[in-house]
């Protein structure tokens, strides 16, 4: 690589970055330092006698939660992608209208009914949680792995075919790279949906940040419900400014 | 080299291409051209089976294409469309190497190929070959296409409209480039294009299509001069039909040997002479001006023709700087000959003066030698 286009690389990964630097670090202090900040709750709670959620570490229920999130998320990009490329090669085209359809109507459902449907079938906690992320989050993703592969010009498709490119290498080595700055987008719509939406899968007995969300909504405890919020909507911002960065990689200036 | 059969294709029971018989010949630069819809491209997508022909026949070779496994056919030819065509993820040095990466070239061969390419298209690798297309300009994209399609040493090089998208300068020095890559490596070309100048300025055979029928394939001066019918006259175009006759004449057709000064005697009236320095090269012309016989015309650069110039070209500096003849001179300036209105108006000289070095290109290849009858009218 040339020092001019590693410079370039450079100049544009440093972009932003202080920001996700900055809100990663207070993310991670605030997941492992809760406890410190007990004063702090006291104070401003003072009517409240237990202002600080102890029952789990909040480190526990943030690992809880992360892995609640990647699961379904790893659950719905394969589905989504795998599907999107289906439904853009000729043998599957005729499907395309049919999967859409499908993943719409799986976003229109609310969450909490999935839930519900989901506990009488797979019992309580994470199994029921997982279905309804993973649901939820698939949508984005295929409608942005069908976006991306179309915006391909058909141009440059054709320029790799003439070049003697077979199907599966024209997908690996021109549409997927060309696609991905669109497919990872949705990606990063389905992750952030889905930190959000997790907290919910608390009713069902997952273990996540909902967990003193729902702890402090029944015992009407306004501490708790802050406490797993902040973290919530911080790991949100994050992931998002993250996700944001990655997708810079992925684009080619045109 | 590349035989058309019977070739035809349907769309919908609409038949685009209708029974096209031709062929392209080893070495030839073969331009097929028509109004929009005429089935050249149609045709041109055939070769290669990016488009299935319907009925028909195409041989490379003396081989069936139909035979050949398709994605190896197409890594044997090579494929230029406009600039758009690159992959705008891969730098200029990946995307040059395509077909070799496809061919599993060793990586050492891959970057001596693209570094050769790159230097063949005026492109210095230092400063070019991790580029991203989106930094390059129109032309300098549209090289890399041409360098990308060439990059395997394919025996055929089919070109859809390359130089479509770029601006009137940029195509004339692109065609200049295309002119001398064929000849430099005698490839077989296959060229559509809707442009006739660029047909005219590229062809050793043009291949006029118009309804998806072949309506005549011959030589650009031919064409010129016996168009097979009304269509092909006025596709030709009449009013400047003169000059587009100059743009298929070259330089080193017409020159003649340079009159200098003479030694001891003043030049006769109505004559002209060169000066020249002391490496031989021109600096004034006295003479040859309808203005003033005896001025004495300081050359200028820009008014010295080379052997490969057309005479389109000398014709057009000659009008605007006035004066009866040019210069010619080789790579290094220096005078090696003259060429005045006798070359315009078609009069090759008694003597044949190429240069050594234009011997073997003198005649492209395709072309058979231009006889006196060229410039006959029709």
């Amino acid at each position: 690589m040339s020092p001019a286009l590693s410079l370039r690389r450079l100049r544009s990964a440093s972009q932003g970055a202080g920001v996700l630097i900055t809100l990663g670090v207070l993310l991670v202090a605030l997941t492992l330092g809760m406890g410190q900040l007990e004063p702090l709750f006291r104070a401003l709670f003072p009517s409240v006698s237990n202002p600080l959620y102890t029952r789990d570490s909040y480190l526990n229920l943030m690992l809880a939660h992360l892995g609640l999130v990647a699961v379904s998320s790893l659950i719905s990009v394969s589905i989504g992608i795998a599907a999107g490329l289906f439904v853009t090669r000729p043998a599957g085209r005729e499907f395309e209208p049919m999967v859409s359809s499908l993943a719409a109507i799986g976003q229109t459902f609310p969450p909490a009914a999935v839930l519900a449907i989901a506990v009488p079938l797979a019992g309580f906690g994470f199994a029921p949680t997982i279905i309804a992320l993973s649901l939820y989050g698939l949508l984005p993703v295929i409608q942005n792995t069908i976006t991306g592969l179309n915006t391909v010009p058909e141009t440059t498709r054709e320029a790799a075919r003439g070049n003697g490119m077979s199907a599966w290498q024209i997908l690996w080595r021109i549409e997927l790279p060309l696609a991905m700055r669109v497919i990872i987008a949705g990606i990063r719509v389905s992750v952030i949906i889905n930190i959000g939406t997790a907290t919910i899968g608390s009713t069902v007995g997952a273990k996540s940040l909902g967990t003193p969300l729902i702890a402090g909504l029944v015992s009407n405890n306004l501490a708790y419900i802050i406490q797993g919020a902040v973290l919530v909507g911080l790991l949100a911002i994050v992931a998002d400014l993250a996700f944001e960065r990655l997708e810079r990689r992925f684009s080619f200036g045109g | 080299m590349i035989e058309l059969q019977g070739l035809t294709k349907t769309y919908a029971g609409k038949t685009v291409v209708d029974d096209i018989t031709l062929t392209f010949g080893t070495g030839e630069f073969g331009v097929l051209i028509g109004p929009s819809g005429c089935g050249k491209s149609t045709t041109l997508k055939m070769i290669n089976r990016l488009i299935p022909l319907s009925a028909g026949r195409i041989t490379l070779g003396g081989e069936d294409i139909a035979t050949l496994p398709v994605e190896q056919l197409r890594r044997r030819i090579g494929y230029a469309i406009q600039s758009t065509g690159l992959f705008p993820h891969w730098s200029v040095a990946r995307n040059i190497a395509t077909v070799p990466q496809l061919l599993k070239w060793p990586k050492s061969r891959i970057d001596d190929r693209v570094d050769e390419l790159m230097t063949m298209f005026h492109l210095d690798p230092a400063a070019f070959r991790d580029k991203l297309p989106h930094q390059l300009s129109g032309g300098q994209a549209q090289r890399v296409g041409v360098a990308r399609a060439l990059a395997a040493d394919p025996e055929v090089l089919l070109m859809d409209e390359p130089f479509g998208a770029v601006d009137p300068i940029t195509r004339e020095v692109l065609q200049a480039e295309m002119r001398r890559v064929h000849q430099q490596t005698g490839k077989t070309i296959v060229f559509v294009t809707h442009d006739m100048d660029e047909a005219l300025s590229l062809a050793t055979r043009i291949a006029l299509l118009n309804d998806g029928r072949l309506i005549q394939y011959e030589r650009p001066v031919e064409m010129m001069v016996d168009p097979a019918d009304d269509f092909v006259r006025e596709f030709i175009g009449q009013a400047d039909l003169g000059l587009k006759l100059l743009s298929r004449r070259w330089v080193h057709q017409y020159q003649r040997p340079p009159s200098l000064a003479p030694a001891d005697a003043l030049p006769e009236p109505g004559s002209h002479w060169w000066l020249v320095d002391d490496q031989g090269r021109p600096t004034a012309l006295a003479g040859a001006r309808l203005d003033d016989e005896d001025a004495v015309t300081r050359v200028k650069a820009e008014w010295v023709a080379t052997p490969e110039m057309s005479m389109k070209e000398a014709l057009s500096r000659m009008v605007w700087y006035r004066v009866m003849a040019l210069p010619v001179v080789d790579g290094d300036g220096k005078l090696i000959a003259e060429v005045g209105m006798q070359g315009v108006m078609g009069m090759e000289n008694s003597v044949q003066t190429p240069p050594a070095t234009l011997a073997s290109t003198a005649v492209r290849p395709g072309e058979t030698a231009p006889t006196a009858s060229d410039g006959k009218p029709a």
